[in-house]
């Protein structure tokens, strides 16, 4: 081994050791350096992240402090005894009913009759159809698996450069999250009490406008190297095809008006969202034997388990975190140095993306939505603003290594590896900067459509 | 034996998401039918509560969550931070691993002691829950049972890759139903052979 390896090999061990090695011979650290390099070191031994939250918790409770132990075991279960978090469960069976094939294939149907026969075509399609398929699915990975195994192949086939495909699908396909419904935005609504109806709300603009700067990215890619267009549909071709699609895009209507109007809290209305994805999938589509239900929840429930899990310890963890006034700390600290709103984005941005490097979006937000979130109210940030944000943050996250989920599953659909995927994704990546930097610095482009709608003030 | 507690925990977490999707319709779909002025129906639906819904609909959840979480532990969805220690040397990757499957184990044994610990003190009271009237040592009983179930199955998965060096991978790319598609045999407008090159229109 080479001695940078070692090192490195050394590394984790180090990181959970000195801080429980320095609290033994009673040095003076503080609390908050003891309690990161501990969890950080932790977690880069490769152990879920839920474990680590839960490891830092406990070897605080016993050997830094005097709050009882026993609290523990309460706050696993009472962490998540709340009924909002319960719209997570509901979303992800929602969309893994209609993940299933058909509602996909219909989508992609439509999307190609109304902007097939523009510059990039069927890569255009695909850009509109992850947009529509967002809406019924709250997760990127599940976007990118139902429209690319079905789009990039006929792509391929049509003539387009496999790389091109999948640089648009990774990265569209990333839209999940920010139209919705959205897993991510429940979690920080979780995380802050921001209102769900409202994040919701906030992120059909910014998701609208970039699709609208994704696909034309790829119209412009698509204009400069001639790549093939479909020939266009009539508009009875194109109404029939919205038919067809009409059933899925109801979802986003059952949920975003169900909220609305007030007919649904959240909850309810993911649950009617799952009740009524298993109709369309089972009467209507037909796409979904009756038999292969139980295996649909099964693999619901088990990710909907993983995600309870890192919340339950994730609350523990924030629980510690401000006990210990960790975040008013900071934010003293940081108002101290008079640093202003402008700078405070730019970092947040900044550590996000580069935690979005190592740890999936779920995480990400559970951890650093409880630190950052405090100090961005006293700068008097709006919260829906800063959870759009963080959001789009965590899109980027998802398509570039390490970590970067989309990645990896459109890797897995076009057998392509992942240093040539990183290579075929940058102009799409380079235009979600773009959008990023749009976002963070114009909180008008999220909160407009809450505010007309009188959502909020 | 061991067959048979794999089922038991697949069952448990399916039948618990079924359940309470199905609740939360009823329930919601109650609160709007009882507003129909229908005689006798409505007279009937009124009767009918449904306040304990929202409550039975968390208990089910959370049970789900604790068991889910067993049940993960053995598909391989608990994901962490493997950047790093991919880099490293096999031997070294080795006991970071197997650390991290031991230090699941432990977390789980912990927080089940202490949550049986914590059923075993309620038990002796007469507390029960807000809308149920469940007494709680019943509902709490899930943290030291699927805490514990889940430290088993630490073990056990730490156990296999000790003896073969292989870990269970949750696989994100697949997706029941999508992969067994040809795309090139679907009746769409996607196929090449009816799709114009470079543009007409």
């Amino acid at each position: 081994m080479s001695p940078a390896m070692r090192l490195l090999a050394a590394l984790p061990a180090a990181m959970v050791l000195l801080p429980l090695l320095a609290v033994a011979i009673g040095l003076k650290v503080p609390i908050a350096l003891i309690i990161f390099l501990l969890l950080f070191g932790l977690m880069l031994t490769g152990m879920p992240v839920s474990i680590s939250l839960g490891l830092t918790v406990l070897s605080f409770l016993f050997f830094m402090s005097n709050v009882p132990v026993t609290s523990v075991a309460l706050k696993l279960f009472t962490g998540i005894e709340r009924f909002e978090i319960m719209a997570i469960p509901f979303f992800i069976l929602a969309g893994n009913f209609l993940t299933h094939g058909g509602v996909a294939r219909r989508m992609i149907n439509f999307a190609s009759s109304c902007v097939g026969h523009w510059h990039g075509g069927l890569a255009l399609a695909g850009v509109m159809a992850c947009a529509l398929f967002a809406a019924v699915s709250g997760s990127s990975p599940a976007t990118v698996v139902a429209i690319g195994s079905i789009i990039l192949p006929a792509m391929v086939a049509q003539g387009f450069p496999k790389r091109f495909g999948a640089g648009v699908i990774t990265t569209s396909g990333a839209l999940g999250i920010l139209i919705p419904p959205s897993i991510v935005m429940v979690m920080y609504s979780v995380a802050t009490n921001t209102s769900v109806g409202q994040l919701f709300m906030a992120g059909v603009i910014p998701g609208l406008v970039l699709a609208t700067m994704l696909g034309l990215t790829t119209w412009w890619r698509a204009r400069k190297n001639n790549y093939p267009r479909l020939p266009r549909a009539s508009w009875v071709e194109r109404f029939r095809t919205f038919r067809e699609s009409v059933w899925g895009l109801l979802l986003i209507i059952v949920v975003v008006g169900g909220i609305y109007t007030g007919m649904f809290t959240p909850t309810e209305a993911a649950a009617m969202s799952a009740v009524y994805a298993f109709f369309v999938a089972v009467y209507v589509y037909k796409d979904m034997p009756l038999k292969k239900v139980p295996k649909v929840l099964l693999d619901s429930a088990n990710m909907s388990a993983m995600l309870l899990y890192i919340i339950t310890n994730a609350v523990m963890f924030s629980f510690l975190i401000t006990n210990e006034q960790i975040p008013q700390q900071m934010a003293e600290w940081m108002l101290g140095r008079g640093l202003g709103v402008i700078t405070f984005l730019l970092f947040v941005n900044i550590l996000l993306l580069v935690a979005g490097n190592v740890m999936e979006p779920s995480s990400i937000v559970l951890i650093m939505a409880p630190i950052l979130f405090p100090i961005a109210m006293k700068l008097g940030i709006d919260p829906v603003h800063f959870g759009i944000m963080m959001t789009v943050n965590m899109e980027i996250g998802m398509c570039h290594p390490p970590v970067g989920l989309n990645l990896y599953v459109a890797s897995g659909i076009t057998k392509m590896g992942i240093t040539e995927l990183t290579i075929a994704v940058w102009p799409w990546l380079l235009t979600m900067l773009v959008f990023l930097v749009i976002v963070t610095y114009w909180p008008g482009l999220s909160l407009w459509l809450p505010r007309l709608l009188g959502m909020m003030s | 034996m061991l067959k048979f507690l794999d089922h038991l925990e697949e069952w448990l977490i399916a039948f618990l998401m079924a359940a309470a999707t199905t609740l939360i319709f009823v329930a919601v779909v109650h609160r709007y039918a009882a507003g129909l002025p229908i005689p006798v129906v409505q007279d009937w639906l009124l009767a009918l509560r449904f306040s304990w819904a929202q409550e039975l609909c968390i208990y089910m959840f959370i049970w789900m969550a604790k068991f889910g979480a067993a049940y993960g532990v053995r598909t391989g969805i608990h994901v962490g931070v493997d950047v790093l220690i991919n880099t490293l040397p096999e031997s070294v990757r080795r006991k970071y691993v197997l650390f991290g499957l031991l230090s699941g184990a432990l977390f789980t044994a912990i927080v089940g002691s202490l949550g049986a610990n914590y059923v075993w003190a309620i038990g002796h009271t007469d507390q029960t829950s807000a809308d149920l009237e469940l007494p709680l040592w019943l509902v709490y009983l899930c943290i030291p049972a699927g805490s514990f179930l889940m430290c088993f199955r630490f073990l056990q998965v730490a156990w296999r890759f000790f003896k073969t060096g292989e870990l269970p991978k949750h696989d994100v790319a697949h997706v029941e139903g999508v992969a067994d598609i040809n795309p090139l045999s679907m009746d769409d407008n996607l196929q090449p052979a009816r799709a114009g090159k470079g543009g007409q229109s």
